[in-house]
C-alpha cells in the first residue's frame, strides 16, 4: 500500500507481526509464529541476500586461496559502530559466518547470585528454558554427543548423532581420559544425517562458509517460509525509529528507509513488534527512537537500555604432545568439557569451559632453521618433518564468565553517523568490580588446568596467552528481569514499558555465561515467541 | 618412498582434473593448492610473471623430492593462483571487528620486476641466465631477498618478494602437508563423513 505524504510517497506495509532484523533469532521467531499461528508476518532486514548455496563453492575457493570474504555484500557502508560488533548486516545476519558451535548455557548461569553471591539471577531457570534449547536444536539441526548428565543436562537426545572425531581428535580424547576432566564432542549445528533437505557434513573444514549446506544458516529457514508464503521478507530496508500510537505507550509504526529509494520512507504497521536486531542494533534502535514521552529512548523509563553489555573473555594456550597427529583432517571439530561451568560449591568464584583442538602451532614449515640459517627446498621439508614426526600440538581454550558492570554500556555516538545522519552505536564494555577482583584467580585456576592436561599427556604447556579482552558472543543492553527498575524486558522479552514490543535473544541476556551464546539467544527467542503466540490469530 | 610420492603427485593431478568446479563433490581438491577452481571477477589482465626465470627460481627453492613433474605442477599452480589474484579485495571479517579490511595493492608488477631484476643480476654477475646457473649459485642470488622475510611463510599474497610468495604458496598447500607427513591427509578436501577416525593412509596407498 502506498500513500502520498506531502511530496513524497510513503509505502505502508501492514501485518500482524513485524520482526526487525533478519538474523538467526529472527528466523527462530518467524518460523515458530508461522507454524503455530495464522498471523501475517513481515521480516525487515537492513541488508540484502548474500552468496546462495550454489555460489558458496566458488566463494569458498577464493577464501581459501586469498582470504577473501566469502559473503559478498554482507555489510552496509557507514552503518557501523565502535566496540566489539559484527559487521554482518545481511539476510541471515552474523550466523551466515558462524562456526555453528552450539553448547547450552549451564543451570548455574541462571542463578549466579543465589549460588555464588555474584552478579544477578535471571528471572528464568534452566528448567524453564530447557524445552526451548531442545526446540532450537531441532530447528537448526544439531549433532551432539550426550556428555555426563551432571554437566550436560538435557531431557531429550540431540537431533543427530555427533560429528565423528578425526584420527587426531580421537587420540587426544584418549589423552584426556587420563585426567579426571571429562571431555566429549562439541555439539554443532552441522548435519551428520540429511536434515531438512540439507546435505551431510563432508569434513572439508571451511565452516565459516559451508559449500554443502551441512551447516545451518538462517537463510535456509527464510527460504522455506518464503516458499510456503508464510512471511514477507523486506530486504535493504533499515528501520530508523519506532513511534507510538497517539496517547498510548503501544508501538504503532516502525519507520524505515528503503536503501534503493531513500526519499520514499516506508512504514511498517503491526499489532506486535519484535526487535531481533542482535546485541548492538537492538538497544541502538530503542535509543534512536526517543520521543517526548520517552526522552531517553523507548523502553527506557528506568534508564537501563544499553546497560549491562555482556559476553565472555577467554584464556588460550598450546600444549606440546608426545604423539604424532595429522592436523588438517577435520580441524573444525573439537572436544568440549563443561565440567567447570558446573563446578559445585566454590570458595572463590570462577567458572569456565574447556575446549581442545588439534593444532600445528610450532610445526608449520619455516624458512630458517634453529640457528637462523636460511633453509632451501629439501631442507625446509626435512626441518618440518623433524618437528612433526613424534610430537604435535594441541590448542586449549577456556571461555570464562565475566560479570558485566551496569556501566558496561552502549550509547549513541554523535561523532559517528551513517549516511542518513543517524548516530551510530558505541559500546564500552566494562567488567563489574567483583569480576576485576577475580581476574588473577581466574587466570591462575585455568592455567593450572592447562598444566594438568599437559602433564596427563606427558607433554608440556608450550604457551599461554594473555586473557582475550574481546567480549565474545556479546549480549545485553536490554536485560531481562522481574523488576522494571533494573531491567528492560520481562522473562518473555516483552518490554516493561510497551506491551506490544518485544526484544529477543542476545540483548536480553543478564550475564554472558562461559559458552558460545547463540543457542541460548535462539532458545530465549523461542520463549518470547511462545508468549507472542497468545495474542495472535491461531493457525 | 620416492615412488609412492610420485604416484601421489600424479594422483592428485588426476583428482583435480576429474572434479566439477561447483558444489563440493566428494574428492574435490581445495582450490588453494591447484588454482583450477579460481576465476577472476574484476575483468583486468594481470601482468604475467617471466616464466623461465620463475622456473629457474623454483628449481633452487622447492624440494628436489618433488621431481621435475611435481615442481612444474607446483609452479603452474602458483601461476594460476597469481593470475586469479584480485588486488584490494574485501577480506574475511575478523571476529567482532566492525571495520572492513581489504587486501593490498597488486603485488604482481613488483613480482615480475623482481624476477626480471634477478635475471639481469645473474647475467651481469655470471654471464648466464638464471636457469643455466648452478643451483648453489642461484641460491646465493636468492638469499638476499629472502633474508628479510623472517622464519614464517605467511600468506603468499602478502609476500614482499616473489620467491617468498612461491615458497609460501607451495609449502602452504595441501600437497606439501601430505608430503611432509607422508600421509594422505588431504586438507580441505570434501569427503565422506565415514571413516573419519582412521589414520590417514600412507602416500601412494591412498585411493
Ligand atoms: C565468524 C563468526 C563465527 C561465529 N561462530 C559462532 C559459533 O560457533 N557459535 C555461536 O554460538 N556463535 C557464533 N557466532 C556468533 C553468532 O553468529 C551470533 O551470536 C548470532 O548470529 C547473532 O544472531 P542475532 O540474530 O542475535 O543477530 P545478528 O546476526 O546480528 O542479526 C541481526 C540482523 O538485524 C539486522 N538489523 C539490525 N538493525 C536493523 C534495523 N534497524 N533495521 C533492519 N534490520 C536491522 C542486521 O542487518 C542483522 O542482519 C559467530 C559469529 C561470527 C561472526
Ligand atoms: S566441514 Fe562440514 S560443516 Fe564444515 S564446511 Fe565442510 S561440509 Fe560444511
Amino acid at each position: 500500500m502506498s500513500r502520498a505524504v506531502g511530496r513524497t510517497t510513503r509505502r505502508v506495509v501492514e501485518s500482524d507481526v513485524c520482526i526487525i532484523g533478519g538474523g538467526i533469532t529472527a528466523a527462530m521467531v518467524a518460523e515458530r509464529l508461522a507454524e503455530r499461528t495464522g498471523a501475517s508476518i513481515t521480516v525487515v532486514e537492513a541488508g540484502e541476500r548474500t552468496a546462495s548455496l550454489d555460489e558458496r563453492s566458488d566463494t569458498r575457493a577464493r577464501m581459501l586461496a586469498y582470504g577473501e570474504n566469502p559473503w559478498p555484500n554482507d555489510h552496509i557502508r557507514g552503518q557501523t559502530g565502535t566496540g566489539a560488533m559484527y559487521n554482518s548486516m545481511v539476510v541471515g545476519g552474523a550466523a551466515m559466518h558462524w562456526g555453528g558451535a552450539v553448547p547450552r548455557f549451564s543451570p548455574e548461569d541462571f542463578r549466579l547470585r543465589s549460588l555464588y553471591g555474584v552478579a544477578s539471577d535471571w528471572p528464568i531457570s534452566f528448567d524453564d528454558i530447557e524445552p526451548y534449547f531442545q526446540e532450537a536444536e531441532e530447528r537448526m539441526g544439531v549433532a551432539g554427543e550426550q556428555g555426563p548428565p551432571e554437566y550436560d543436562p538435557r531431557s531429550k537426545p540431540y537431533p543427530m548423532p555427533p560429528l565423528p572425531l578425526s584420527y587426531s581428535l580421537a587420540r587426544m580424547r584418549e589423552w584426556t581420559e587420563k585426567t579426571d576432566i571429562p571431555f566429549w564432542t562439541q555439539p554443532w549445528a552441522r548435519n551428520t544425517e540429511p536434515y531438512q533437505g540439507r546435505d551431510v557434513c563432508r569434513r572439508c573444514d571451511t565452516c565459516f562458509v559451508c559449500p554443502t549446506g551441512a551447516k545451518y544458516t538462517p537463510d535456509f529457514a527464510f527460504d522455506r517460509l518464503l516458499e510456503a508464503g508464510r512471511i514477507d521478507l523486506v530486504t535493504r530496508t533499515l528501520v530508523r525509529r519506532l513511534s507510538l500510537e497517539p496517547g498510548s505507550d503501544r508501538i504503532a509504526v516502525a519507520e524505515a528507509v528503503d536503501r534503493d529509494a531513500p526519499d520514499e520512507p516506508v512504514e511498517f504497521r503491526a499489532g506486535t513488534f519484535v526487535i531481533a536486531a542482535g546485541h548492538a542494533w537492538s538497544s541502538h534502535l530503542l535509543l534512536l527512537s526517543a520521543n517526548s514521552r520517552f526522552p531517553d529512548g523507548l523502553a527506557n523509563r528506568t534508564g537501563n537500555v544499553g546497560r549491562y553489555m555482556t559476553g565472555h573473555w577467554y584464556l588460550s594456550g598450546f600444549i606440546n604432545l608426545p604423539m604424532r597427529l595429522y592436523p588438517g583432517m577435520f580441524v573444525y571439530n573439537s572436544l568440549l568439557s563443561r565440567r567447570f561451568a558446573s563446578p559445585g560449591p566454590l570458595d572463590r568464584y570462577v567458572r569456565h569451559d574447556l575446549r581442545l583442538w588439534e593444532s600445528n602451532v610450532g610445526r608449520a614449515p619455516r624458512l630458517t632453521g634453529e640457528n637462523g640459517q636460511l633453509l632451501w627446498g629439501d631442507e625446509i621439508m626435512a626441518d618440518w618433518r623433524a618437528r612433526t614426526e613424534s610430537e604435535s600440538s594441541a590448542r586449549v581454550r577456556a571461555y570464562y564468565d565475566l560479570l558485566p558492570d551496569r556501566d558496561s554500556r552502549l550509547t549513541l555516538d554523535a561523532g559517528r553517523t551513517n549516511e542518513l545522519g543517524d548516530p551510530m552505536p558505541r559500546i564500552d564494555y566494562r567488567p563489574a568490580q567483583e569480576s576485576i577482583g577475580l581476574q588473577d584467580h581466574t587466570v591462575e585456576t585455568i592455567s593450572g588446568r592447562f598444566e594438568q592436561l599437559a602433564r596427563a599427556a606427558g607433554g608440556s604447556v608450550r604457551s599461554i596467552g594473555r586473557p582475550s579482552e574481546l567480549w565474545e558472543h556479546p549480549g545485553g543492553g536490554c536485560r531481562m528481569g522481574n523488576d522494571p527498575a533494573t531491567s528492560v524486558v520481562d522473562r518473555w522479552g516483552r518490554t516493561h514499558d510497551h506491551e506490544n514490543l518485544f526484544v529477543v535473544g542476545a540483548p536480553t541476556l543478564v550475564s554472558g555465561g562461559c559458552a558460545n551464546g547463540t543457542l541460548t539467544f535462539c532458545a530465549l527467542s523461542l520463549m518470547s515467541a511462545e508468549e507472542m503466540q497468545k495474542e495472535l490469530p491461531s493457525a | 618412498m620416492a615412488e609412492s610420492r610420485r604416484t601421489f603427485l600424479k594422483q592428485s593431478a588426476a583428482t583435480v582434473a576429474a572434479v566439477s568446479l561447483t558444489g563440493c563433490a566428494p574428492g574435490e581438491r581445495a582450490a588453494e593448492t591447484e588454482g583450477d577452481a579460481l576465476s577472476r571477477t574484476d575483468g583486468t589482465t594481470p601482468v604475467p610473471l617471466p616464466a623461465a626465470t620463475l622456473r629457474g627460481v623454483a628449481e633452487a627453492v622447492l624440494p628436489d623430492e618433488l621431481g621435475e613433474d611435481g615442481r612444474e605442477r607446483a609452479v603452474r599452480a602458483f601461476e594460476r593462483w597469481s593470475e586469479a589474484l584480485e588486488p584490494v579485495a574485501e577480506l574475511s571479517h575478523p571476529y567482532l571487528v566492525p571495520e572492513i579490511r581489504y587486501s593490498g595493492p597488486d603485488p604482481r608488477p613488483g613480482w615480475a620486476a623482481q624476477l626480471e631484476g634477478l635475471e639481469k643480476e645473474c647475467e651481469s654477475r655470471h654471464g648466464v641466465s638464471l636457469s643455466d646457473l648452478e643451483v648453489p649459485g642461484r641460491r646465493e642470488l636468492l638469499a638476499r631477498p629472502l633474508a628479510d622475510t623472517g622464519p614464517g611463510l605467511g600468506a603468499p599474497q602478502n609476500a614482499d618478494h616473489v620467491v617468498a610468495a612461491l615458497l609460501a604458496h607451495f609449502f602452504g598447500s595441501a600437497i606439501a602437508t601430505d608430503l611432509c607427513y607422508g600421509r594422505a591427509i588431504r586438507r580441505e578436501l570434501c569427503r565422506s563423513i565415514e571413516g573419519a577416525e582412521e589414520e590417514p593412509a600412507p602416500l601412494g596407498a591412498a585411493p
